[in-house]
């Protein structure tokens, strides 16, 4: 049940889907990997919106090259871990909803440990050997994985629900090379905001998901495009009956 | 292409990695649509495919 000051704060969303899916959004654990430039406009979001419980991970201290898309954070907290600047501005944004900031790194050590009890899963990473094990965290719990990745004013998301849509690995065989990306927070704001409208919309149960397709942003032509994409009957990942449904999920990982 | 720019060329039957190789971009670093589609680089192209070539972004 919401209480008077929900029904207060949400009361525009209530306009949109009702108390019942207010309701649905307070009952969601979410897990955002990451607390930098998506994981910023992710989790301000997803808290304003009222998602009931965040459980946000990140290992890294904020620097002053964070702060021009990182807006969890800012300069006063230059210097401290993004786990502390990220609770007290997400639990600012929304007392009503609980946050569960970890300093941590997400790896095949602590990823099982660290999505006990979390319905959906935010990409916010900046790197693909770590989605990929969340794309195999996803499929092994069958819970959904919401991709977005930046790069200057370029953008990608993609929803991925396991056994039903094309995973990660299917759309993206391989990592990309690693290399230190050019970064504009407006980016992330558009990508950001993708992931969780998905988010809302999955757990409502409303609209046409993006699975199967590959949003692409390009911002400095202001395009927005899509292609379809297909579960790839010979993927390592999702098609690999043996290494989905092992409990021992991190069987034959191979994350690069 | 990656760029957004626009390539016509003659095509009949040529592998979709040797494509992105004669035009200069590492397959690793990219995914290709064809016809709207995302397809393997082993897949062959002739002239009347259209390919979207996607840089992969990795950045968050």
């Amino acid at each position: 049940m919401l209480n008077q000051a929900e029904r207060e704060r949400y009361a525009r969303q209530i306009r949109l889907f009702g108390e019942d899916g207010q309701e649905k959004l307070k009952k969601s654990s979410v897990f955002v990997a990451g607390a930098g430039g998506l994981g910023s406009v992710v989790s301000i979001y997803m808290a304003a919106a009222g998602f009931g419980r965040i459980r946000i991970v990140d290992c890294d201290s904020v620097e002053l090259s964070n702060l021009n898309r990182q807006v969890l954070h800012g300069s006063d907290d230059v210097g401290r871990r993004k786990a502390r600047s990220a609770e007290e501005m997400l639990q600012g944004i929304n007392p009503e909803i609980d946050v569960d900031a970890i300093v941590g790194t997400i790896d095949e050590d602590s990823l099982d440990r660290l999505l006990q009890g979390c319905d959906l899963i935010m990409d916010a990473m900046d790197n693909f050997p770590t989605r990929y094990l969340l794309n195999r965290a996803a499929l092994q719990r069958k819970i959904p994985l919401f991709h977005g990745a930046i790069c200057g004013f370029q953008g990608q998301a993609t929803t991925i629900i396991p056994g039903k849509s094309a995973c990660l690995r299917c759309i993206f065989p391989r990592a990309p090379p690693a290399a230190t990306f050019p970064a504009l927070g407006s980016t992330c704001g558009v990508i950001g905001s993708v992931q969780v409208t998905e988010a809302v919309k999955y757990v409502l149960g409303s609209g046409e998901l993006l699975t199967d397709r590959l949003m692409l942003w390009d911002g400095l032509n202001s395009c927005m495009d899509e292609v379809a994409c297909v579960r790839d009957s010979s993927c390592r990942d999702c098609c690999n009956k043996y290494n989905v449904e092992t409990n021992n999920m991190w069987n034959n990982v191979e994350t690069e | 292409m990656p760029d957004g720019s626009k390539r016509e060329m003659e095509l009949d039957g040529v592998r979709i990695e040797d494509i992105l190789r004669s035009l200069g971009v590492n397959p690793v670093e990219v995914i290709v649509a064809k016809n709207g589609k995302i397809v393997s680089e082993e897949e062959q192209a002739s002239y009347a495919d259209e390919l979207k070539i996607v840089r992969i972004v990795h950045g968050g």
